[in-house]
């Protein structure tokens, strides 16, 4: 089927049904999955973004989002695009007493979740 | 789980434990911008800034309303004409447009117009003899001296017409055909 109309979000390929052996899972999967199955993933979630949005972050990153939609046009912008535009200064402009905080949290879920 | 107590036995798992951390507060904040790039793309696909800034524009009229009434210096109490409402206008205790009646077709101001509409379309003892000629005679036979007529709940029971709420029951003078209309 032809496509007219750009993808706004990347798909990753559809995973090749022949290779089927049994991975081993990395550290970084391990440790994803239980973050996801205690929930301490989405309560990280829910205080980094209220935590963002508090300190004007959140505005700060959507102020430069729709500075470069009304540049492009509004209906000339992709979803991939957006994330491209905003994720570096996004990541960079994260203040230091979050970034540290969450981290400190993290690091206990870690030692916990390895006890 | 060998792997994780080996993880806190050895020095290592120090610089391990803060690649993960750093690692995973990445997947956060990825997730984040991206939810926040979403909502942009969304809003901007949709159209909907207009709305937003429609809202806004709402939200601060409204403030500035209350803040207009919260505000002493602005006359509360009530002096006839000079009462300001919250958005600083003032109306006269009568409504004073005027309109035509659209039963009689009389220039009636609209403060005045549930009066008038009153007798025009019914209660009043003078609207039901604006009837037509067929039924003129039938019903002055009924009004003439006798105290239970047909239409003596309009005029002795003035409460009823207080209560009806705008439908009032035709007078006769609207029927053409000349038959009474049973209460």
């Amino acid at each position: 089927m032809l496509k007219n109309r750009r993808q706004s979000v990347n798909r990753p390929p559809t995973p090749d049904l022949t290779d089927d052996r049994a991975k081993v899972p990395t550290l970084q999967e391990v440790i994803n999955i239980k973050l996801i199955e205690s929930g301490e993933k989405e309560q990280l979630m829910e205080l980094v973004r209220e935590k963002l949005t508090d300190c004007g972050w959140k505005d700060e990153m959507e102020t430069i989002v729709r500075a470069y939609i009304k540049k492009q046009g509004r209906n000339n912008v992709t979803l991939d695009e957006l994330v491209r535009v905003i994720t570096p200064k996004g990541r960079a402009s994260i203040p230091d007493s979050i970034k540290a905080e969450l981290l400190q949290r993290i690091r206990t879920f870690l030692v916990s979740a390895a006890l | 789980n060998m792997f994780f107590v080996m993880l806190v036995i050895f020095p290592m798992s120090i610089v391990v434990c803060v690649q993960l951390a750093l690692h995973v507060f990445g997947d956060l904040l990825d997730s984040i911008i991206v939810d926040v790039a979403s909502e942009c793309h969304r809003i901007a696909r949709l159209g909907l800034e207009r709305k937003l800034d429609e809202e806004e524009e709402e939200l601060r009229l409204s403030a500035q309303a209350r803040a207009r009434i919260a505000d002493p210096s602005n006359n509360v109490e009530a002096n006839g004409k000079y009462v300001v409402d919250i958005f600083g206008q003032t109306h006269p205790p009568v409504a004073n447009e005027i309109f035509d009646c659209m039963n009689c077709g009389r220039s009636i101001m609209a403060g005045r117009f549930a009066p008038h509409l009153e007798k025009c379309m019914g209660k009043g003892r003078k609207a039901r003899l604006k009837a037509t000629r067929s039924s003129t005679a039938a019903q002055n036979r009924y009004s003439r001296g006798s105290p239970v007529s047909t239409y003596s709940p309009y005029s002795s029971t003035a409460s009823i017409n207080r209560l009806s709420n705008g439908n009032p029951r035709v007078a006769t003078g609207e029927c053409s055909n000349g038959t009474v209309e049973e209460p």
